[in-house]
């Protein structure tokens, strides 16, 4: 996920000599997930959101996020001219606002224009980050350039532009139909055979000549020819209608893991459903498997490897409440938890259980095989848990008047907090103690550490 | 590590309220490093007597947001009739609309997924200038408010004092 590391926003105008594109950006943003739309879909009511955001939407509460019309998937139509508007804006972003920040530069010293090297040395931190993210973003809208001449044009192989036949000119291991010349992956083409219609594909296509194939061209067949037809999507399931054994067998039909108790398996489904239906709206369908990894990171963050186990929205309570032994637990349930380190820090903790339980096989109550959580291993969680609270002490928000809410689990389906008392604290706090504690570090550097992966688990929080 | 939606549309809703806050609210992640926990400091709406004073609060995400709302909870001593004496805020805007437990909301107001935290705290800060006394968090402070508002408006502006340290 290459792309998480570069987060463009809006407000990346606001500073620049056109302020006024900020709000354009935000009309091509889908609402749902802020982000540029990812093949747009209009509702019945008229509404636009990605594919994705809306199926989830709706699968979630059956309603437009923006009206609150009851709306059904089935309704929803792509929105091809969204689509473009994104795609052609996008690829000439990076362009734009660095014309837009050059221009601001170039007003303030009013002597003849420096060097474009120097001005960006000049300036501070946002100006390092323009020329770093600037020469990423060119990358990829060159990328995005080639794919969007791929999305304009469904069938890429027979109506194409002169240009665009010698520009586009796979070299990639495809084989062409013997019947109509179409290229597709080798061995696809005796199923394609039995229902080859004879037509002959524009003859450019297949020339005999291929070029060396640039860095572009080996993307662009990747995602642009090889699944020439959208796969079929799938139906929702009447799940309080299936029995729990019919519900895994229809899931390893489908290639999706079946374990867990049930709400899991519904709610798994649903995503799965969710990101398959929107695969098949994109212009640009990924693979099975790019799409189990997605799943595998709903499970990770949602599904039944999230903290706090298969609740729909437990809720991961760190820093702020969770200290003493709340905060040792919570971090054995981080989705980022490093199980293999710990298994290994902890191997003779987890030896000792082990053979304490083989002695007591014969108890009527039997231990349970070693549980990270296990008594033997707490002493060193609470180590932990003490350091980083004292971490927190020497932080910059010690001072806050922080009332306990220690390990509390709320539970998000009623809205509800489970404790509602306990003593209300005095507020001590003045604006100026607390700006820099929120604000202080720049997107930049939060951009760097949101997104790594912490060395060790208990350290980072 | 790879960020779920929730953590990537919270990484964006961050961005945009540090390159453009909106008037007297402030919020941010606790924690660069766990972007579902947030604090955020809201200041008092002039001409009420929540005026001068800031008042912190923690912002809580569930794993599904922006699918479900967060909870908004008040680090501080807040005497409002729609903030629980736990600082726990009940406002519309942070109930879905799944579950309405007194049945007074309209939809309209309630959590959707095009909302955002800018949103909450736009909200909960009109809120400090005028509380919904239809169904109270705090009875005590409803009741005030209702019938002795010059004592609830002086309690007030004791705990802003206090708040502030003078």
């Amino acid at each position: 996920m290459a792309h998480t590391f570069d987060v463009p926003d809006s407000t990346d105008w606001l500073n620049t000599a056109l302020p006024k594109l900020a709000p354009v950006e935000t009309a091509l943003r889908c609402q749902v997930c802020k982000d540029f739309y990812n093949t747009p879909m209009i509702t019945s009511c008229s509404h636009t959101f990605c594919s994705l955001c809306i199926r989830r939407c709706l699968a979630s509460d059956g309603r437009c996020p923006t009206c609150r019309a009851a709306g059904q998937e089935v309704n929803l139509r792509r929105n091809g001219t969204v689509e473009e508007l994104v795609e052609t804006f996008q690829s000439t972003r990076a362009d734009i606002l660095k014309l837009a920040r050059d221009a601001i530069f170039s007003e303030r010293p009013k002597r003849r224009s420096t060097p474009p090297k120097r001005k960006l040395g000049d300036t501070d931190l946002e100006a390092d980050d323009t020329s770093r993210s600037s020469s990423r973003r060119t990358t990829r809208s060159q990328t995005q350039r080639s794919q969007s001449a791929a999305a304009a044009d469904p069938a890429p192989i027979t109506i194409e532009d002169d240009e665009d036949s010698e520009e586009q000119q796979p070299d990639d291991g495809l084989v062409a139909c013997p019947i109509c010349n179409r290229r597709m992956k080798a061995e696809s083409v005796f199923s394609h055979l039995d229902r080859c219609d004879g037509k002959p594909a524009d003859p450019r296509s297949q020339s005999s000549t291929p070029k060396t194939p640039t860095q572009l061209q080996t993307i662009y067949p990747q995602r642009g020819i090889q699944s020439p037809r959208p796969p079929e999507r799938l139906p929702k399931l009447n799940y309080s209608l299936m029995k729990e054994n019919a519900l895994r067998k229809k899931f390893s039909e489908l290639g999706i893991p079946a374990w867990g108790p049930k709400p899991l398996l519904e709610r798994r489904h649903t995503e799965w459903v969710n990101l398959w239906n929107a695969n098949c709206d994109s212009s640009r369908p990924k693979t099975k498997k790019e799409l189990l990894n997605e799943l595998d990171l709903w499970e990770r963050t949602q599904g039944g490897y999230a903290s706090g186990g298969a609740g729909s929205s437990l809720i991961k309570n760190s820093s702020i409440g969770g200290g003493g032994g709340g905060g040792g637990g919570n971090t054995v349930m981080r989705k980022d938890f490093d199980g293999a380190g710990w298994a290994a820090s902890h191997s003779t903790d987890f030896q000792q259980l082990i053979s304490e339980a083989k002695r007591k096989r014969n108890a009527p109550q039997s231990v349970p095989a070693p549980v990270p959580a296990s008594p033997a291993a707490e002493p060193e969680t609470d180590v932990n848990a003490d350091r980083s609270i004292e971490g927190r002490v020497n932080g910059a928000l010690s001072d806050l008047p922080l009332r306990d809410s220690n390990g509390k689990v709320i539970d998000d389906e009623g809205g509800t907090e489970k404790d509602v008392d306990g003593p209300v604290h005095t507020s001590s706090l003045s604006p100026s103690r607390f700006k820099p504690a929120l604000l202080s570090s720049s997107s930049k550097s939060m951009e760097e550490r949101v997104f790594e992966q912490p060395d060790d688990p208990i350290e980072d929080r | 590590m790879s960020a779920s939606v929730a953590a990537k549309r919270l990484f964006q809703e961050y961005r945009l309220l540090t390159n453009d806050p909106p008037e007297g609210i402030m919020a941010g992640p606790v924690n660069e490093d766990d972007l579902f926990s947030w604090e955020a400091l809201i200041q008092g709406p002039e001409g009420t007597p929540f005026e001068g004073g800031v008042f912190p609060a923690i912002l809580t995400f569930p794993k599904d947001y922006p699918l479900a709302p967060p909870t908004m909870k008040f680090t501080c001593d807040l005497w409002h009739p729609n903030v629980y004496p736990s600082g726990l805020v009940c406002i519309s805007i942070l109930h879905a609309p799944g579950d309405d437990p007194n049945h007074y909301e309209h939809a309209s107001e309630r959590w959707s997924p095009i909302q955002s935290v800018e949103k909450i705290l736009i909200s909960v800060m009109s809120m400090l200038a005028e509380p919904n006394d239809e169904s109270p968090a705090n009875v005590e402070a409803a009741k005030m408010w209702r019938e002795r508002r010059k004592e609830y408006e002086e309690l007030v502006r004791q705990n802003v004092r206090r708040g502030l340290g003078l």
